[in-house]
C-alpha cells in the first residue's frame, strides 16, 4: 500500500556530474492526516455537563473532521472508529485496550502531515489549542527517544497550531492557544496538535451543538489543505532513509 | 378571656425560642470558623520559629494564567521538607473555599527526594579497596541513555512523588492538569533555585498523566511559569 518515491535519484542521466545529494529529512505523507479521538471506553475523559462525557465528543468531533478531510482528498487516519479504543487486529478477550503509547503508535508509522489529538472540556470556551512544550530539536535522530520524539518536529508542530489558530479566528470561534505537555504528543514525529474542544457559550451542553461542531470542524479542515503543502519534514542526522524522501499512498 | 397563667405560658415559651435561635447562630458560626481554620491550615513537618517571604505561583481556570503571589511562612531548614511544605501550602491554597483553581483538601505530596544532577548509577568497584567501615568501594556509572547536565553547579532534580489519592481526585481538563503542573514547578522555581528539573511520581510509580492529559512521564524543567499577560491564551 505504501510506495517509496525516490524521484531526485532516478532523474539523475549517467553523463551528468552527480550533484550532491539533498539533505536527508524524515519521511512525510502530505495525504495522510492522524485523528486519535481522546479517552473511549472505561476511560472516559472529563464529565462535561450532567450526561456528555469527553470520549464521545471527541469522536463526534473526529467523524465530523474525517468526513470534511476525506472529501478535501486526504486519507484519514483514525486511532479509534467506536467507543473502546481496542488494539487494531487484538482478540476481544484478553487485554486489548489501546494505550496513548499505541495512539502515538499508530501516528508515527502513518507518516502524517498531521497529528490532531481531539479533546473536550467543559471549561472556558472556543477552541483551545496547545502544542509541544519541548525545545525544539535541529533534525530528528533515526531512533529518536520516545518520550521526547516530538522536540524535531516542534516547530512545524507550532506553525501548524498558528495556522488552524487563524482559520479558527477567521471563522469568528474563540480561541486559546498556548503550549503544553499532553501525552502522547511529546511521543509522535509528525506536526503535532492538541485540539481541545470547549463550549460554545455559557451552556456547556452547547458543545454538544452540531452546528458549532461543524463550523469548527470545517475551520481546521480548510486550514489542514493549506498546511499540506507548506509542512516541512525536518531532517534526519542519521537514518537509513534516502534522501529527500516522500511516502506516497 | 386571657388568663395570667397562660400569658406567662406564652412568654415563657416566645423567650425559649429567642434563646434557642440565638445558640443556634453562635454554634453555626462557631462551625464555620472551625471549618475555614481546617482548611488554612499549614501541615509542616518541621516548624520553624520565625517566617519568612515565600513566592506562591497560584492558577487562575478562569483566563488560564499563573500568577505570583508573595506568603509569608515558617519553613523547615531541611531542604526535602522545605519543598514539601511548599507545595502543601501551594495544594492548601488551592482548596479554600473561592479559590481560583479549586482542588480538593488535602495532602497533595507524600515524599520529596532531591538527585543531583547529572543522574548516575553506582556499581561495586571490585579493584578498588574497601572502604573504613569495610563496605565495598563504587564508582559512578553513567545512564544508558545521558541525562542533561546542570546549567549551573549544584543543580537538582526534585522528583516529587504525589499521593494517588490526590490525583485521583484531580479535574480533568487539559487546561486545569497543566497549570497545576506549572503551579508546583513555578513555585519550586521561586523557592528552590538549585532545582533545576522536576520529575513526578504517584505512590512511588511512574504514571502517564495526572487526570488523562497533562504528562506525568516527561522531565518538567524547573522555570518561571508566572503568565507574563494575565490575558491568558493568545
Amino acid at each position: 500500500m505504501i510506495a517509496l518515491a525516490t524521484g531526485a535519484s532516478l532523474a539523475q542521466s549517467p553523463a551528468q556530474t552527480p550533484a550532491p545529494a539533498p539533505p536527508a529529512t524524515a519521511p512525510l505523507n502530505r495525504n495522510i492526516i492522524v485523528l486519535d479521538a481522546a479517552h473511549g471506553g472505561v476511560d472516559s475523559g472529563s464529565r462535561i455537563g450532567d450526561s456528555t462525557l469527553e470520549k464521545d465528543v471527541t469522536l463526534a468531533l473526529a467523524f465530523r473532521l474525517r468526513s470534511l478531510l476525506a472529501a478535501r482528498g486526504f486519507t484519514v487516519v483514525m486511532t479509534r472508529e467506536n467507543d473502546a479504543a481496542q488494539k487494531p487486529g487484538a482478540p476481544a478477550a484478553g487485554n486489548s485496550a489501546l494505550t496513548l503509547d499505541d495512539r502515538a503508535g499508530i501516528a508515527n508509522h502513518a507518516h502524517a502531515a498531521a497529528c490532531l489529538l481531539l479533546h473536550a472540556t467543559g471549561a472556558g470556551d472556543g477552541v483551545h489549542l496547545y502544542s509541544s512544550e519541548l525545545d525544539p530539536a535541529p533534525a530528528e535522530t533515526s531512533v529518536p527517544p520516545w518520550l521526547t520524539a516530538q522536540a524535531a518536529w516542534v516547530s512545524q508542530s507550532t506553525q501548524l497550531e498558528a495556522r488552524i489558530g487563524a482559520a479558527l479566528q477567521r471563522a469568528k470561534l474563540p480561541l486559546v492557544s498556548s503550549r503544553a505537555s499532553v501525552r502522547p504528543v511529546d511521543s509522535l514525529t509528525c506536526p503535532a496538535v492538541v485540539v481541545e474542544l470547549a463550549p460554545e457559550s455559557e451552556d456547556r451542553n452547547s458543545i454538544t451543538d452540531g452546528d458549532y461542531q461543524q463550523r469548527v470542524s470545517e475551520a481546521i479542515a480548510g486550514a489542514l489543505v493549506f498546511w499540506a503543502q507548506q509542512v516541512k519534514p525536518p531532517l534526519l542526522l542519521a537514518g537509513d532513509h534516502a534522501a529527500g524522501t516522500e511516502v506516497q499512498p | 378571656m386571657i388568663y395570667k397563667h397562660q400569658r406567662i405560658v406564652f412568654w415563657v415559651m416566645v423567650g425559649c425560642i429567642v434563646l434557642m435561635a440565638t445558640l443556634l447562630f453562635l454554634e453555626r458560626q462557631r462551625g464555620r470558623e472551625r471549618i475555614l481554620s481546617l482548611a488554612n491550615q499549614m501541615p509542616l513537618d518541621a516548624p520553624a520559629a520565625s517566617t519568612e517571604p515565600v513566592t506562591l505561583d497560584l492558577a487562575n481556570d478562569d483566563n488560564g494564567s499563573i500568577h505570583a503571589e508573595q506568603r509569608q511562612m515558617a519553613l523547615p531548614v531541611e531542604v526535602n521538607a522545605r519543598v514539601r511544605a511548599l507545595l502543601d501550602q501551594l495544594i492548601a491554597e488551592y482548596a479554600l473555599p473561592g479559590s481560583a483553581h479549586p482542588l480538593q483538601q488535602g495532602s497533595a505530596v507524600s515524599e520529596v527526594f532531591l538527585l543531583p544532577l547529572p543522574v548516575v548509577g553506582y556499581s561495586v568497584n571490585s579493584a578498588a579497596p574497601l572502604r573504613a567501615d569495610g563496605t565495598p568501594a563504587t564508582s559512578p556509572v553513567a545512564a544508558d541513555t545521558p541525562g542533561p547536565a546542570p546549567a549551573n553547579p549544584g543543580g537538582e532534580l526534585a522528583v516529587i512523588d504525589l499521593r494517588s489519592t490526590f490525583v485521583n481526585q484531580h479535574p480533568s481538563g487539559v487546561e486545569v492538569e497543566s497549570l497545576t503542573l506549572l503551579s508546583i514547578v513555578g513555585t519550586l522555581h521561586a523557592n528552590i533555585p538549585q532545582i533545576e528539573q522536576v520529575r513526578f511520581l504517584v505512590d512511588g510509580q511512574p504514571r502517564e498523566t495526572l487526570a488523562g492529559h497533562a504528562d506525568l512521564l516527561r522531565t518538567y524543567p524547573s522555570r518561571d511559569t508566572a503568565t507574563p499577560n494575565t490575558g491568558g491564551g493568545q
